[in-house]
């Protein structure tokens, strides 16, 4: 029922049109940039000390679906959610809402479920159509992609997405200023998504490293073995920041007087 | 129903908001918490509907703490605030469904409460366009919705304007039969029309707990004022040498005199004004008023 009422909010913030059409159109921008680049370049060139090399391997359709999740989703698109998401606690909390509906029997987890599991389906769509749509202009532009590939790196991104959402949440719950919210929250899954391949270790408990394996998927078309544990990682890191989440409500530290 | 506040002490940052308060409320009754701004009150409140923690002591409704008494309570804050983009009607509909009522149950009696608060008009209109006075009776209706056995009301009458004031004390006064109120305000009137028992609160403690009968009879005002054209040192000197006078106090034209028994020290005081020649204007027995007694409770202790 939370997430009803959720949903009827976003309908009425025409949330639900907009950040679909967003995705759609960042999916879209890197199969069709990349594929008329050579022709963009030539005219604009005109020759004058740019060469193309015509021997220069065309872009494979796995590299383009590729990119669009590093170069688009990993950096417009983590903008877009965090932009999308940073008020999803912080209002309530403004206005008083979040107390008052906490004096009725309502549990601080279901209150925190309905938001991330409501935000959550609305993201992951809005993600997956996005790819989905840059999928069908790689296939027609470039090369296919095999479909096993294509769904399997999604569902490694969209994992990534979910810890964004959680994360984001319990941003929103713990600080009160929107801008901070959107500062650290864009900062640190920059930084997270920054810092993937630089050891090991650290990608082992970075939910960031999801994008990665993604991008392995197309390209490769298999990851390492460790991934299991790496996805286990990530679920423990999203169950954390839920965990958080529901202590900082719970304990009433948001109350602000 | 029973409510117990156990010796609760609240304190933010080293600034103690309340201080060691105890009270108990029975079913049926409607208790007016009084104090000046900054007394207490909303935090007091705020404890009861469990919006935040006591430091020290505890809340119980029938024995049990208030987390699991939830739904016995309906609370309206200071400012309700819903979200602007809902309607009335889902207003309603979603604090309803927060209280785990059915749908069914809601369908029939959202019509009855949006009438009861005199909004049934106003049921499709965003809540965003309300007035001050509709968003209180709104919070009102949804603070009933679940019908709770204990009411609790932050100063539902303060921000409002004369008539949405009215309108809303109205309301109070047709729900008092029905259920159990606790609400809190710093205007003496209101209280004094809605309930028939006070709790004055000052800096965080409870300075008084008495009925209004209880209060007018103990702090009775033993005073007899006379107001006099111009003033005459002469009698003001004999009234003071009387052995039941007790003090006296002049302002301007006005000679306030504390006897020690109104009754039987009036027609003393009366010969002696006569005795004087003093230009009488006025001579009056003052009877003390709640406003009187609330200003001594809060100024003197």
């Amino acid at each position: 029922m939370l997430v009803k009422k959720e949903f009827i909010q976003m309908a009425r913030d025409l949330k639900v049109f907009w950040l679909p059409l967003v995705f759609v159109f960042l999916g879209i921008t890197q199969p069709i940039v990349s594929y008329y680049l050579p022709t963009i370049l030539k005219m604009v060139g005109g020759g004058q000390g740019i060469t193309i090399d015509p021997t220069m391997p065309v872009q494979q359709g796995a590299e383009v679906l590729a990119s669009t999740l590093v170069s688009q989703f990993d950096q417009l698109g983590i903008m877009i959610i965090v932009i999308s998401m940073m008020a999803v606690v912080q209002t309530d909390k403004a206005n008083g809402m979040l107390a008052f509906i906490l004096t009725r029997p309502v549990t601080v987890r279901s209150y925190i479920s309905g938001k991330i599991v409501s935000n959550y389906i609305l993201l992951a769509g809005s993600v997956s159509l996005g790819y989905l749509t840059s999928y069908l202009y790689v296939n027609y532009l470039f090369s296919n992609v095999a479909v096993i590939n294509m769904i399997v790196a999604l569902l490694f991104y969209l994992l990534w997405v979910l810890f964004m959402v959680s994360f984001t949440t319990m941003i929103s719950t713990i600080f009160n200023s929107p801008a901070v919210i959107a500062l650290l929250s864009i900062a640190f899954l920059f930084f997270s998504r920054i810092i993937v391949g630089l050891s090991v270790a650290i990608d082992f408990i970075n939910p960031a490293s999801m994008s990665n394996y993604a991008l392995e998927m197309l390209m490769i078309g298999t990851v390492n073995t460790d991934v299991i544990w790496s996805v286990l990682m990530t679920f423990v890191m999203i169950g954390f920041t839920m965990i958080i989440t529901n202590f900082w409500i719970a304990h009433k530290k948001y109350v602000t007087d | 129903m029973k409510l117990e506040v156990k010796t609760v002490t609240k304190e933010f940052k080293g600034k103690i908001a309340v201080k060691n308060f105890s009270m108990a409320m029975q079913s049926g009754e409607c208790v007016g918490l009084i104090g000046p701004n900054g007394a207490g009150k909303s935090t007091l409140l705020k404890m009861i509907a469990d919006i935040i923690d006591p430091s020290d002591g505890e809340i119980v409704i029938d024995g049990k703490k208030i987390m699991k008494m939830k739904k016995e309570i309906g609370y309206l804050p200071q400012y309700p605030n819903f979200y602007q983009w809902m309607s009335a009607q889902e207003t309603l509909r979603f604090m309803g469904e927060l209280s785990g009522l059915s749908k069914d149950h809601l369908t029939k009696a959202i019509p009855k409460i949006l009438s009861r608060v005199g909004l049934s008009k106003d049921a499709d209109s965003k809540v965003g366009s309300f007035s001050g006075g509709m968003k209180q009776r709104l919070g009102i209706a949804q603070a009933l919705l679940h019908k709770p056995s204990l009411l609790l009301m932050d100063e539902p009458v303060s921000a409002l304007d004369p008539i949405g004031r009215r309108e809303v004390l109205n309301l109070i006064n047709d729900i008092k039969k029905e259920t159990t109120i606790l609400f809190s305000t710093h205007l003496l009137g209101d209280a004094e029309e809605i309930c028939d028992r006070f709790i004055i609160i000052k800096n965080g403690e409870k300075i008084e707990d008495a009925t209004i009968m209880d209060l007018l009879s103990r702090n009775d005002v033993k005073k007899i004022s006379v107001e006099v054209a111009s003033k005459n040192e002469q009698w003001i000197k004999a009234v003071k040498e009387f052995n039941f006078v007790k003090n006296v106090e002049v302002l301007g034209n006005k000679v306030e005199i504390e006897v020690e028994n109104v009754q039987l020290n009036k027609k003393k005081l009366l010969e002696s004004v006569l005795e004087h020649h003093v230009d009488l204007v006025k001579f009056e027995i003052k009877s003390g008023s709640l406003e009187d007694i609330f200003l001594k409770l809060v100024v003197e202790k």
